[in-house]
């Protein structure tokens, strides 16, 4: 297929790969100055090429292909708090100056000059080298994985009727640059194996599955990895045989190490993307430098943790991505910024200004967020709870923002009695409110683990991958959707 | 109009030129503009014109479907063309196919009036002006002192497609459709900061409720919820309202489709013919409705569509039956997915089937959750009222609802008089006995 950024490594200065459509730093500075025309303090330009492929198997056979190319640029302005931006798959001069047009509307002054020149603001990271990438790699390299995994399901539990597996990659190249005359491309991949599978038992069926992402190449896949994502798929159907709703209620929740930190996503992380405070619209508006959860509660939002679905070298607007620390010995410490919020809070941006696709303006949003580990153990913790639930992994969450109010689903579980794991459960939403749920938090174990798996945020219309992970984590008390009592 | 099809002939023709036996082709072009308006003054505008093309190869008993946005005639050429050999290189399936020619006879001849005329006379001010009048109308509700926030939007899309298959089927159409939408969020005295909204929408700008309307509405909302408190745990009877209903028909409706049941994954597989729900429950579906958000000729697949009972008072009649699913279940195609709604609507409106109800809850939104479609299980976060003596009480939230499709549908008490127009599934308000709710 298409190759989108099969050679180059890592972030570099200038124009390398949008040469070959027709992108010159002439066109881009032109476009510049005229989305400058009008008076905007700030102008970005975003270039866009991903090629997508996806292989599937169903009913044992690899019998479906996807692939996808989405080649744009989107034109940004920025006034104050205000955004004007057009986009377009034309990456002519003609259409580039009609974008930059549309987007210079927003502001109504005299026209500031565009960027002299262009130039990488500073050297940045390579968080996710590719020793075997997408571009190189074969179909007929893909297909006997597909396949294999299919075989291997079927032969791990006589309970499987049907098996599904895709397996997706994406070879996308971005170039920011803007009217400071910052200028940067980056490639990023990814890379996401699914296998989902159909158990049947006198009459029952159950159906459930794994996933594993990340940015990184063909060499993701190693032999551990594919075992694993067969094995805990299929344990985690098969169970659900046995499981049942726990009671309804509010009682003690543990979080198991891994894909738990969907609490932190939910409960803070969103609450802590800066465009909601400066808004006033977060509950979390007006808590900086305030406790909110006990002294060994830590998280945060990190965009380096290497070859990570969540990870990023650069952000959207073309900021230095790093480490931001959330909540610091429990203490609120810094939201996640993108240019606009940081110029409006004045501080510096925290590399979180991240899109969807040349379709969107950036915003603030998530790269891998996790809770550092704490004091505790994870025996000690389970032994902890007389009566409650133990939730192992989730398949999706959501929040009210300013209310405060959030949810996670969790797929496979246990029920706690007398500080015993006691049977399995399944398919319940759990329900809490974020500040009050952070304050909750009083047992944190050393066992922090970062998921694998291919999770994605959604805000605004807007998806982007994310990560998160978490240490086990004792809740007091939350709201169990179950059943009974 | 013309040249979209041109467009997708042509690339429908690369296809088979590249090696396909058939293909299908797909492209839109469409223009889209959105205002969004906050606290007082613009925070942002957005204006494009965009453009795309899919194509369903057929590859020697093969398929490969694909999309793209590179329509330079090279880059296509070389896309098709790798698509081409992508698809020979997979297992072979012999129900991929396009539909046979015979099926795409009977097109309906019908104007369903998708396209506003009057939109190239829209202007960047009556936009902005609209999005100022819905906050205006926000911060002049009764309880307004507690707003922090109004964020409000006016977007409207202008657009066309093609889809031609090269066994002879070719369709266009163009349409329009015009939103906007209020978000107001205030202030609790406990700290917490609810927010709330309202939209409008439809193909005809004349669908649209007055900005003072939708304003005036979300903020109302929001101010009602103001010092929600978390119920006791409990078995309740609940209405939900319109506009939250969506969320359980679409957990319904999923598992219809031939590709849940043919997977083994939808708790309604072998049902046709037999009772589902209650009475209560008679939806059908209807794509030829003039200026519905659903309405269609012709589905996806090119296929004439055509109106057809989804449940008769509880009774399944029919599923989503695509093509491919189809012909591996050994079914007639039905259409692959839901166009409009059209419920059979009770003769009680919101208020009267509260008072009907006597007590329980009213949900007016949910949060997060999930439906599982093998098992037909579901647990829904949730927010809504108390209903004490028939009438609204206090907000509730961080609530949950619990159970199985199969149990909630039976216990359809109730549907009301009140389509949501916003929606192709034009849900009315639903009351269902015997829902368990966690809270406290």
């Amino acid at each position: 297929m298409t190759d989108a950024g099969t050679t180059q490594a890592g972030p570099t200065e200038g124009i390398g790969y949008f040469e070959r459509f027709g992108v010159t730093e002439g066109i881009i500075s032109r476009t510049l100055s005229t989305a400058l025309s009008r008076g905007g303090e700030h102008a970005d330009v975003y270039f866009q090429h991903r090629v997508g492929s996806d292989i599937g198997l169903e009913d044992g056979a690899v019998n479906r292909a996807y692939a996808s190319v989405e080649l744009g640029v989107g034109v940004r302005v920025v006034k104050g708090d205000q955004t004007g931006y057009g986009y377009t798959e034309d990456l002519s001069l003609d259409a580039l100056l009609e974008c930059a047009r549309t987007a210079a509307a927003i502001a109504d002054g005299p026209a500031r000059p565009g960027p002299e020149r262009l130039h990488l603001a500073r050297p940045l990271p390579d968080r996710y080298p590719l020793r075997r990438p997408w571009g190189e790699v074969r179909p007929e390299e893909k297909l006997p994985l597909v396949a294999g995994l299919n075989a291997r399901a079927f032969a791990a539990d006589p309970r499987v009727r049907k098996v599904n597996v895709f397996l997706r990659d994406e070879s996308g190249v971005v170039l920011v640059a803007d009217s400071t005359g910052r200028i940067v491309e980056d490639r990023q991949p990814m890379t996401l194996l699914y296998l989902s599978v159909l158990a049947e038992q006198g009459g029952r069926r159950e159906q459930n599955g794994y996933n594993v992402a990340g940015r990184a190449g063909f060499e993701f896949y190693t032999p551990e990895r594919l075992d694993r994502v067969v094995r805990v798929a299929v344990a985690r159907t098969a169970i659900l045989f046995e499981a049942g709703a726990p009671p309804a209620g509010e009682m003690p929740v543990v979080l198991a190490a891994g894909s738990s930190g969907i609490l932190l996503h939910e409960a803070i992380g969103h609450g802590m993307e800066a465009d909601f405070n400066r808004k006033g619209v977060s509950i979390y508006a007006d808590k900086i430098g305030k406790p909110v959860a006990k002294s060994f509660v830590n998280i945060v939002d990190d965009a380096d943790i290497a070859g990570a679905r969540g990870a990023i070298n650069v952000d959207d607007e073309g900021n230095a991505a790093g480490t931001t620390h959330l909540v610091e010995n429990g203490v609120l410490a810094t939201y996640l910024h993108d240019a606009i919020s940081a110029r409006h809070y004045g501080v510096s941006p925290t590399g979180n200004g991240r899109r969807e696709s040349y379709r969107h303006p950036p915003l603030p949003r998530m790269r891998s967020t996790y809770m550092l580990p704490g004091p505790h153990k994870k025996d000690e913790i389970i032994r902890s709870v007389k009566r409650g639930i133990y939730c192992v992994n989730f398949s999706n969450g959501q929040v009210n923002i300013g209310a405060g109010d959030f949810t996670f689903y969790v797929k496979n579980g246990w029920l706690i009695e007398d500080g015993k794991l006691t049977r399995p459960v399944k398919d319940v939403n759990i329900i809490g409110n974020g500040p009050r749920a952070l304050e909750l938090v009083d047992m944190v174990s050393d066992d922090l683990a970062i998921d694998e798996g291919g999770w994605t945020c959604g805000k605004d219309g807007q998806s982007v991958p994310v990560s998160q992970g978490l240490p086990t984590v004792r809740v007091a008390s939350m709201t169990v959707g179950g059943r009974g009592t | 109009m013309s040249d979209l099809l041109d467009v997708t002939r042509r690339a429908a023709q690369l296809a088979l030129a590249s090696g396909a036996r058939e293909a299908s082709a797909g492209s839109y072009r469409a223009r889209h503009v959105e205002v969004a308006w906050r606290d007082g003054r613009l925070e942002k505008v957005t204006e494009a014109t965009t453009r795309g093309l899919g194509l369903d190869l057929y590859v020697d008993g093969r398929y490969a479907s694909v999309s793209t946005s590179d329509l330079r005639p090279e880059a296509l050429e070389r896309f098709i063309t790798d698509a081409v050999a992508l698809a020979r290189t997979l297992s072979p399936d012999p129900h991929r196919r396009l539909p046979d020619p015979a099926q795409y006879a009977g097109l309906p001849d019908v104007d369903l009036d998708l396209l506003d005329q009057s939109y190239q006379g829209l202007d960047a001010g009556a936009r902005r002006d609209a999005a100022q009048a819905m906050e205006d109308a926000a911060r002049a509700v009764k309880g307004a002192e507690a707003i922090l926030s109004v964020t409000t939007s006016v977007s409207d899309t202008s657009g066309e497609s093609a889809l031609v298959h090269t066994n002879g089927f070719e369709g266009a159409r163009r349409a329009t459709d015009f939103w906007t939408s209020a978000e107001v969020t205030v202030k609790d005295p406990d700290g917490r900061r609810p927010e709330e909204s309202a939209a409008s929408g439809g193909r005809h700008r004349a669908a649209l409720e007055s900005p003072d309307a939708v304003g005036r509405r979300a903020a109302e909302r929001a101010v009602a919820r103001i010092g929600a408190v978390k119920g006791a745990s409990a078995v309740v009877t609940m209405a939900v309202d319109a506009r939250a209903a969506g969320r359980l028909v679409g957990a319904l409706f999923g598992p219809l489709s031939a590709a849940s049941i043919q997977q083994k994954r939808s708790f309604l597989e072998g049902k046709v013919g037999a009772q589902v729900g209650s009475v209560r429950l008679d939806v059908r579906d209807t794509p030829l409705v003039p200026r519905g958000l659903g309405s269609r000729r012709y589905d996806g697949e090119g296929l004439p569509a055509r109106a057809f009972p989804v449940f008769e008072r509880g009774v399944l009649r029919n599923q989503y039956v695509d093509c491919y699913y189809g012909r591996k279940l050994g079914l007639a195609p039905t259409t692959a997915r839901a166009s409009n709604l059209a419920w059979a609507l009770g003769e009680r409106s919101p208020a009267g089937l509260l008072a009907d109800l006597g007590e329980g809850v009213l949900v007016t939104g949910f949060l997060g959750g999930n439906s599982n479609s093998t098992t037909g299980d579901f647990s829904l976060g949730v927010r809504g009222f108390q209903v004490r003596g028939g009438r609204l009480a206090e907000p509730i939230g961080e609530m949950n609802v619990s159970g199985n499709h199969l149990e909630l549908w039976s216990r359809l008490a109730a549907v009301g008089d009140d389509p949501y127009r916003y929606s192709a599934m034009r849900t009315p308000t639903l009351v269902f006995e015997g829902v368990q709710l966690a809270g406290t």
